[in-house]
């Protein structure tokens, strides 16, 4: 794939807090490249970077091969950008929103219109195009939010997490949407800290912790170290009397993790030792009130790398 | 959008017409006995206090400045290619045409009202008033571009205006209270500004009009290319 973007070396801190660590990664034209990572892992700060709305303290980004500060108007006119929160104006109808902000994008006129027709279609909101937004739901401002980024029709879509609180149904029609994006062509960087939408939705993955991307890879080879594991939930009445140590006794458990009521086992994918992990937890008089299992899973990536779950 | 939320801010209306309106009424009143004729003290003190809201213009543009609803969108334009001159230039434009719209309301119906003269020709009144208008919008502007904050920006902005009024002459002259307190008060450029005005409205006199309408439009200039210079995007996100 023919390479769009590279970030190199990216480092920013604000006052003393250094919360980007010598970034680097490419973005490849066509591709739905996810940032995953945990709140405050420094994935809007990247963002507002890319953008040009931040500055680095040091590092370089290139754009077509470009410097992107040797060709900034250029650069601003290939993206759009949809911010973590709605920025749209309540006041104005859906139709005015889209209409003001293609202009400033150079578009009038005939284009113009059919911009803002296509853009309104792409979010649904075709038959409320007259409704001033602050009569919509959380939903339809989400999808106006990305129409509004995507009138102009840019090469380079960037999302900051659009998915933030909303209900599933208009998660959906939203990643359904970036999905069309990309069949059309488009490239797209996508923040988030919800895997499963990186599950559906990646071409490739950036996984980001304290300021630093600590993965990167197609799910399938981010997987890959993880593919033979397994992971136990195991929720008890009340956990005294057993400690992690005592599973390791049992064969094929990789790891073992207790917090409170809740132990959570990584055990070799293919061997059935569910069953006496069951007899110890019943032979230290634990009483179990709910197992559940999974196999191979960002979030067990991330936990590999890290740790500690996504949202902990 | 910065024009429609400020029209649709009560507070902001009410406070350029009827609360403007009311401060004129009573201090003409209450000092009426100080004057030849309480005409006389109606005329200095709308004169006077529209030069103090005029002024006070500037809280207008730093409260325009800080509005969240309109800054969340804001930000579309920061990314567009448009950069950011569109920004601090519509809340210095939105304010500047608020201020003066209402002023002008208030001139309206307080001058047949009390009597009030502007002058045999009330256009260079008027139009006196644009200048002073936009510098105050740039001023209020400018100060949110150094110091991000519409609380730090409203308090220095408020202090800074009401010393400069006081000296000045907003409330009372200072012209009879011996030399020394004369000469303060030219040192305040309100005091240049009540001049002007008075010298339009009452003696027909343009001899401080031009000073005042070319210092108000230099002193615009400056602070829109201090927009310019201290306006960073990072502080706006």
């Amino acid at each position: 794939m023919e390479n769009l973007m590279s970030v190199s070396h990216l480092t920013k801190s604000f006052k003393e807090n250094k919360v980007l660590n010598e970034i680097c990664f490419e973005v490849h034209t066509g591709e739905v490249l996810c940032i995953l990572g945990p709140n405050g892992a420094g994935k809007t700060t990247t963002i507002n970077i890319l953008t040009a709305a931040l500055g680095s303290d040091s590092g370089e980004i290139k754009f077509k091969g470009k410097p992107i500060n040797s060709q900034l108007r250029a650069y601003k006119q290939a993206l759009g950008i949809v911010p973590q929160d709605v920025a749209l104006y309540d006041e104005l109808s859906a139709e005015r929103n889209l209409s003001f902000f293609a202009s400033l994008y150079g578009l009038h006129g005939s284009d113009l219109k059919k911009a803002v027709d296509e853009a309104l279609v792409f979010a649904g909101l075709s038959d409320r195009r007259h409704d001033k937004v602050k009569t919509f739901s959380g939903g339809m401002k989400r999808r106006l939010n990305i129409a509004c980024a995507i009138a102009h029709k840019p090469e380079l879509v960037i999302m900051d997490e659009p998915t933030v609180g909303i209900d599933p149904q208009s998660r959906n029609y939203i990643l359904e949407s970036i999905k069309k994006l990309r069949d059309n062509g488009m490239t797209v960087i996508y923040t988030t800290h919800y895997m499963e939408e990186v599950e559906v939705i990646s071409s490739r993955i950036i996984i980001m912790d304290h300021g630093a991307i600590i993965a990167e890879g197609t799910k399938e080879s981010l997987k890959e170290d993880i593919q033979n594991d397994k992971r136990y939930i195991i929720e008890v009445e009340e956990n005294g009397s057993i400690s992690h140590d005592d599973f390791f006794a049992i064969e094929g458990v990789k790891a073992a993790k207790i917090e409170g009521s809740t132990i959570e086992i990584t055990s070799l994918k293919g061997i059935e030792n569910l069953d006496r992990i069951i007899a110890l937890l019943s032979n230290r008089g634990e009483k179990i009130r709910n197992i559940t299992s999974e196999n191979a899973s960002l979030e067990m990536v991330f936990l590999k790398l890290t740790g500690r779950k996504l949202r902990d | 959008m910065d024009m429609i939320n400020l029209f649709k801010n009560p507070v902001l209306v009410g406070y350029n017409t009827l609360f403007a309106a009311l401060l004129i009424l009573i201090m003409g009143f209450l000092t009426g006995g100080n004057y030849a004729d309480i005409k006389n003290s109606y005329q200095y003190y709308t004169v006077t206090l529209l030069v103090y809201g005029m002024l006070n213009g500037a809280m207008t543009a730093s409260n325009c400045f800080m509005e969240r609803d309109i800054k969340r969108p804001n930000l579309r334009i920061i990314y567009s290619p448009a950069g950011s001159f569109p920004i601090y230039f519509s809340k210095i434009l939105s304010s500047f045409v608020f201020d003066y719209v209402l002023h002008l309301l208030l001139l309206a119906v307080l001058c047949p009202l009390l009597n009030v003269t502007l002058g045999i020709q009330p256009i260079f009144f008027i139009l006196l008033m644009a200048p002073i208008e936009f510098a105050a919008a740039a001023l209020g502007t400018f100060f949110c571009c150094i110091f991000h904050c519409e609380e730090t920006t409203s308090t220095l902005l408020s202090l800074t205006i009401s010393v400069l009024c006081v000296l000045g002459g907003t409330f009372f002259s200072f012209d009879g209270m011996g030399k020394t307190l004369a000469f303060i008060s030219k040192l305040s450029p309100v005091k240049w500004l009540n001049d002007a005005f008075f010298a339009l409205s009452c003696d027909n006199s343009l001899a401080l009009y031009w000073p005042v309408f070319i210092g108000a439009s230099v002193v615009s200039a400056l602070l829109v290319l201090g927009c310019h210079i201290f306006f960073r995007t990072e502080d706006y996100l």
